[in-house]
């Protein structure tokens, strides 16, 4: 029993490998977020990523490109459906594309033959937009290289 | 832009799959092949469905 228990104190520290990476305070995890909400591809570039920032951001912006070129609509608050207060925040996540689209007076046509499959580019382009500000959030924390 | 829904759906696959190879691999190599399974899994079982839909009306 006491040899079992000397091998195990033995093998602990090749079992806990001593790479750690050190993890960034709360401040600057949440301004690399909120980097990379605003400009896709913003966090990553900030953490030295530039191919994968660069890539992540013409994916993302094209694919909101793309929605505002087939007349996609953006959700509004306040109508008292859910589903479209989702899809607002589903949009908004694209982050600040969404307001300079609106500050150019952009407004959807829902009678357009592709208004619907716009929508759709446009609220994938926010929850994409979401998958990497995860990911920024993962390589900072070091869980990811 | 009006888009038919095959172009649609192949524009939306392939950018889908660029984002997804790029933030789930780690190698440039497995990110071509996850980026390009994704790819044909959107492409593929959207064929499938559009097939197994035919019989029904609308």
């Amino acid at each position: 029993m006491a040899k079992k228990a000397t091998q195990e104190v033995e093998k602990k520290p090749e079992e806990a490998p001593s790479k750690r990476v050190p993890r960034p305070s709360t401040a600057t995890l949440v301004r690399l977020c909120v980097a990379g909400w605003l400009i896709p591809g913003f966090g990553h570039f900030l953490l030295g990523r530039k191919w994968r920032a660069l890539i992540l951001f013409i994916a993302i912006i094209a694919m909101f490109l793309f929605g505002l070129a087939m007349k996609g609509e953006f959700y509004a608050t306040g109508t008292g459906s859910y589903l479209e207060t989702l899809g607002y925040f589903g949009e908004m996540c694209v982050g600040i594309a969404m307001p300079v689209a609106k500050f150019f007076s952009y407004a959807g046509d829902p009678f357009f033959v592709s208004s619907d499959f716009g929508t759709a580019f446009l609220v994938t382009a926010g929850m994409l937009n979401v998958l990497a500000v995860f990911d920024v959030f993962d390589i900072a924390i070091g869980r990811k290289s | 832009m009006a888009l038919t829904q095959f172009p649609a759906l192949l524009l939306f696959s392939f950018l889908v799959s660029v984002v997804f190879g790029l933030l789930a691999k780690d190698t440039p190599r497995e990110r071509v092949i996850y980026g390009a399974k994704v790819f044909a899994a959107f492409v593929g079982i959207a064929i499938i469905l559009g097939w197994l839909m035919y019989p029904f009306p609308l």
